[in-house]
C-alpha cells in the first residue's frame, strides 16, 4: 500500500513538473520583446539597459514582497501610462499606444506568475 | 528655332544625366547583391513585419527606406569601415555587438551608398526639421520620455550616457536625416510596424516630435 502511495505521489509530482505554463506563449514573447530590455529576460530588473548610470532600478518582478504591494490595476496602469502615472520614473515608458488590451492583460497575469504572488 | 535647339540640348543633357544616375544605381545594386548584403537586409518596401516573430527573424535592419534615413556623407565611409551602431547584437538582449559587419571596398562603398540613397518610402517630407540645441527636445528626450533609457547619447562632459538595447544615438546627427526621425516618430507603422520602441503617437504632439527630431539631429561630435 505504501509503495502504491509513493508511486501515486511521484506520479503527481511528475504531472506537476510537466504541466504547461498558465500564460500563453504569446505573452512570454511580448514580455521578452518589450519588457526585458529593462526588466531582464527573467524579470529580475537586470536588462541590458540597466548600467551603473541607469537612473532607477527597474522593478524586480521576482520580488514577491514588493510585487504584492501592487494591485493588478496598478500594474495595468503603469504598463499603459508609464512610471509617472504611479509617481514612478518616466524611464518606464507608456505602452498604451503600443500594446493591445489583450497583451496588457496577458502581461499582468504573467507578472503574477513571475512573482508567484497576488495583488495587494 | 533657337528655342527648339536649346530645348533639344537641355533634353539631351537631362537624358544623359538620368542615364548616368541609373547606371550608378545599377552598379550599386549589383555590388549590394554581390557582397551578399541581401542576406541580412531587405530593400523592397513596404514593411513586411506583422508579428514579433517576423521582426525577430531578421538578422539586420530593413533598408527599403535607407535613402530617407541616412545621410550619404555618413553612409559612404561607414560602409567602407563599419563601426557598431547598436551596443547589442541586432535583435539580442544578451549578446554584445561584436562589430563584425562586413566592410566594402572604397568603390563598392560609394556605389552601394548611391544605390541605398535611391531607396525611399515617399513618406518623408524634406526640410521640415531644423536641427539645433533644442531645449524642449532635450527635456523630452532626457526627462519627460524614456528615450535615454534605451539609446546612448553624449552627455555635456562628453561622456556616454543612456541605455543599450536600442541603436546608439551618439553623433546620430551625422548618420540620420532629421526629417526621417520626425517621420519615424509620427508614422512608426510605415517604417517599423513591430519594434521594441514604444509608439509615441498620441502621447507626444507633432510639434514635440519635431523638437525631439531637432534635438537628436543635432547630436554631433564637439568641435
Amino acid at each position: 500500500m505504501k509503495k502504491v502511495l509513493t508511486l501515486a505521489f511521484a506520479a503527481g509530482l511528475a504531472s506537476q513538473t510537466a504541466a504547461p505554463p498558465v500564460h500563453a506563449a504569446e505573452t512570454e514573447t511580448v514580455f521578452r520583446f518589450y519588457c526585458a530590455q529593462c526588466h531582464g529576460l527573467t524579470g529580475k530588473g537586470d536588462g541590458p539597459n540597466v548600467t551603473k548610470d541607469f537612473p532607477v532600478s527597474p522593478r524586480n518582478f521576482t520580488d514577491a514582497t514588493e510585487m504584492s504591494k501592487l494591485t493588478d490595476a496598478d500594474l495595468r496602469n503603469v504598463i499603459l501610462d508609464g512610471g509617472p502615472a504611479v509617481s514612478k520614473s518616466p524611464m518606464m515608458p507608456p505602452w498604451g499606444k503600443t500594446l493591445s488590451d489583450e497583451e496588457v492583460d496577458g502581461l499582468v497575469g504573467y507578472l503574477r506568475e513571475v512573482c508567484a504572488c497576488q495583488g495587494g | 528655332m533657337k528655342g527648339i535647339l536649346s530645348t533639344a540640348i537641355s533634353l539631351t543633357w537631362l537624358f544623359a544625366l538620368s542615364s548616368a544616375g541609373q547606371a550608378d544605381t545599377a552598379a550599386g545594386q549589383a555590388a549590394f547583391e554581390a557582397n551578399d548584403c541581401v542576406s541580412c537586409h531587405y530593400t523592397e518596401g513596404p514593411a513586411r513585419e506583422k508579428t514579433i516573430e517576423d521582426q525577430l527573424a531578421k538578422t539586420g535592419p530593413e533598408l527599403w527606406y535607407a535613402g530617407d534615413k541616412f545621410n550619404q556623407d555618413w553612409l559612404v565611409p561607414w560602409l567602407a569601415d563599419p563601426q557598431p551602431i547598436r551596443p547589442m547584437k541586432f535583435n539580442s538582449l544578451t549578446e554584445e555587438n561584436s562589430g563584425d559587419h562586413p566592410a566594402l571596398g572604397a568603390d563598392d562603398a560609394t556605389s552601394v551608398a548611391d544605390y541605398l540613397m535611391t531607396l525611399t518610402s515617399g513618406a518623408v517630407e524634406s526640410g521640415t526639421v531644423k536641427v539645433k540645441k533644442n531645449a524642449k527636445g532635450r527635456q523630452i528626450f532626457t526627462k519627460k520620455m524614456p528615450c535615454s533609457g534605451c539609446h546612448q547619447y553624449r552627455g555635456r562632459k562628453g561622456e556616454t550616457l543612456g541605455g543599450r538595447s536600442g541603436p546608439s544615438l551618439t553623433d546620430a546627427g551625422l548618420r540620420l536625416n532629421p526629417d526621417w526621425i520626425l517621420a519615424y516618430l509620427k508614422q512608426p507603422e510605415t517604417f517599423k510596424p513591430v519594434k521594441m520602441m514604444p509608439v509615441f503617437v498620441g502621447l507626444l504632439s507633432d510639434k514635440d516630435m519635431a523638437n525631439v527630431a531637432s534635438y537628436v539631429g543635432n547630436f554631433k561630435p564637439k568641435k
